[in-house]
């Protein structure tokens, strides 16, 4: 920690692990052959006997759920473990039936690994991966309440994780989240995980700790359950400052568990039991050892989908910025869109068509989930249209504020004109080029504001733009107004 | 001969959510400090060199594809051997 001195907090130094469960995409469970899919499902309608935890249940490992797994370690940075076994983690809780928890302890399958995240100073910083393991998500208890009782759904009970650990390498919030946001990039672009985080296809735990000491870190908490960048970021905030005000006082940090209130946008402690991390794990029996073969691994690696980094690095092959493609890569996975394909082979269009995306497009799409009609566009017929308003663009028969208007009819029309061009002209799109009829309009405009043309004659200049102004407003829009500039300026003279 | 003392005991049925008696908690505490010494003959063999066994079947890789089963047991048939329900909901103590 050579630049510590940029992480000093009144004069402490923040330290941040996260630990992040990241939902699997599998169709099934990780040891029951049930359904996995539980949005909008009755309660316990997606049980078996193995989720109910029956005497002679026999869990059997999902073979995807291991292969996504494998995936998680190339997209981590390292690769899969070779050998690796379950575990039996025992705690007793209504939402685990079965008294335990089938989790890999001591062997997990993705050991090491690293990430490296951007700070907003462009600047880049590689956080290290302790580990990550595979175990099975409990079910969900409400509370209802003024009630004696609890309810719980076992839909969830099962459902196949990966817990990735990283070492506590970040000193700020804003480090936390960028790394918070790779992990949900990474996890998404390999084909890991949906990472819906609505529905909390990826939590996140963040383990904070402050201290004056740059060679021991202070005594940590551990915020549970943060389903956003954005709480991630607020709650190491808020810890680090809590902590060091405590300090301050001479009180002591106590090491516990603790929520994030996000309508109050506080930490809470959450009652913390002496012997919580007891948990006495032994090997399952009911679940031999994991062997990955050689083949297996490079199989894997060998089908790797485009990852983040080199996205990154072909969208900044064809000139777009940073910013740009930071923008691009999140939007894609929000929207499940295709956008970054089509920019790729576009190469000389790219800028322009990013641009459209990052500024008509992606408004465009969240404008309309909020009006809860999605608008479906598939590749080609994106394609389609921003090939089509591009040309019509360079060709000078667009106006730059036409060309945004006609992308937006055409990415919200149901069916694509089988003629863009045909269609611009008749919807009225296309700018007058044609230097007689904006000559005409311009003469219209200069005999109906006489003292303008004395202005402007008189050396003020910027009275020109109030006349272009006018001439497009008589030509609705569509005047070319470059043109129209140098007509009135070759009048004028 | 106790291997384990009261307090150990005390703790397992606590993190077992288990209530004992005193006399409950005594014998336990025999009886377990008893199958301790049992298992201690394991000690006396020499397993310098040998890897951890973790299963005794031999077999590794037992996984099943990513498929919906029909399984024996609905969930309507779970959830009727359920001690409590509410709806859909299993009924359970209040947790906190």
């Amino acid at each position: 920690m050579s630049d510590i001195k940029k992480y000093l907090v009144d004069g402490y130094i923040p330290t941040i692990g996260i630990e992040c469960h990241v939902q699997l995409k599998t169709n099934t469970k990780l040891f029951a052959p049930v359904s996995n899919d539980a949005k909008g499902a009755e309660p316990n309608t997606l049980v078996s006997h193995i989720c109910f935890g029956l005497p002679g249940a026999l869990p059997v490992l999902n073979k995807e759920a291991l292969k996504l797994s494998a995936k998680a370690a190339f997209a981590l940075g390292t690769s899969p473990q070779k050998f690796s076994k379950f575990d039996r983690k025992h705690y007793f809780y209504p939402d685990l039936p079965k008294g335990y928890q089938i989790s890999q302890f001591d062997e997990p399958i993705i050991i090491g690994g690293q990430i490296k995240v951007q700070n907003d100073d462009g600047t880049t910083k590689t956080i290290n991966i302790t580990r990550a393991h595979i175990e099975e998500d409990a079910g969900k208890s409400t509370h209802p309440a003024n009630e004696a009782y609890s309810l719980v759904d076992l839909n969830r009970a099962g459902t196949p994780l990966l817990e990735i650990v990283s070492e506590p390498e970040m000193h700020n919030a804003k480090e936390a989240k960028a790394f918070a946001k790779e992990l949900w990039l990474r996890m998404k672009y390999s084909g890991v995980s949906d990472v819906d985080l609505y529905h909390g296809n990826m939590r996140f735990d963040v383990n904070v700790s402050v201290s004056k000491n740059p060679e021991k870190m202070g005594i940590r908490s551990e915020t549970k359950n943060l389903n956003s960048f954005k709480s991630v970021e607020k709650a190491v905030d808020y810890e680090i400052n809590r902590q060091i005000k405590l300090l301050e006082k001479g009180d002591t940090v106590v090491q516990e568990t603790r929520g994030w209130l996000d309508d109050k946008q506080k930490t809470v402690s959450q009652r913390s039991k002496e012997d919580a991390h007891d948990y006495r794990y032994f090997p399952d029996p009911d679940i031999p050892p994991i062997l990955l073969t050689d083949e297996y691994i490079k199989d894997i690696e060998d089908n790797l989908p485009i990852m983040p980094s080199e996205w990154r690095s072909k969208l900044s092959h064809v000139g777009l910025d940073n910013q740009t493609i930071e923008i691009l890569l999140e939007s894609n996975v929000e929207f499940e869109s295709d956008f970054l394909e089509m920019l790729i082979n576009n190469k000389s269009n790219a800028k322009q068509f990013a641009n459209w995306i990052v500024n008509i497009e992606v408004p465009l799409l969240r404008e309309t989930i909020d009006e809860k009609k999605t608008i479906e566009i598939n590749n080609n017929s994106r394609q389609k249209i921003y090939k089509s308003v591009d040309e019509l663009y360079r060709a000078n028969k667009l106006s730059s504020n036409n060309a945004k208007n006609l992308l937006t009819k055409l990415l919200r029309s149901e069916e694509l004109p089988n003629n863009i061009t045909d269609y611009a002209e008749k919807q009225g799109y296309i700018q007058i080029s044609d230097t007689s009829d904006i000559e005409k309009a311009v003469e219209k405009v200069m005999a109906d504001n006489p003292k303008a043309v004395e202005d402007i004659k008189k050396g003020e200049l910027k009275v020109i733009g109030f006349l272009v102004g006018q001439v497009m407003k008589a030509s609705k829009g569509k005047a070319n107004p470059a043109m129209t500039q140098e007509i009135i300026r070759k009048k004028i003279k | 001969m106790s291997k384990i003392n009261r307090e150990q005991i005390l703790k397992l049925a606590r993190l077992s959510k288990i209530e004992l008696t005193d006399e409950e908690v005594e014998k336990y505490q025999t009886e377990l400090s008893e199958i301790l010494d049992y298992v201690e003959l394991l000690d006396s063999v020499d397993v310098s060199g040998l890897k951890p066994t973790y299963q005794v079947s031999g077999k590794t890789n037992a996984v099943r594809a990513d498929e919906v089963i029909r399984l024996q047991a609905s969930p309507d048939e779970l959830k009727n051997i359920l001690p409590d329900s509410q709806g859909r909901y299993i009924k359970v103590g209040r947790m906190i």
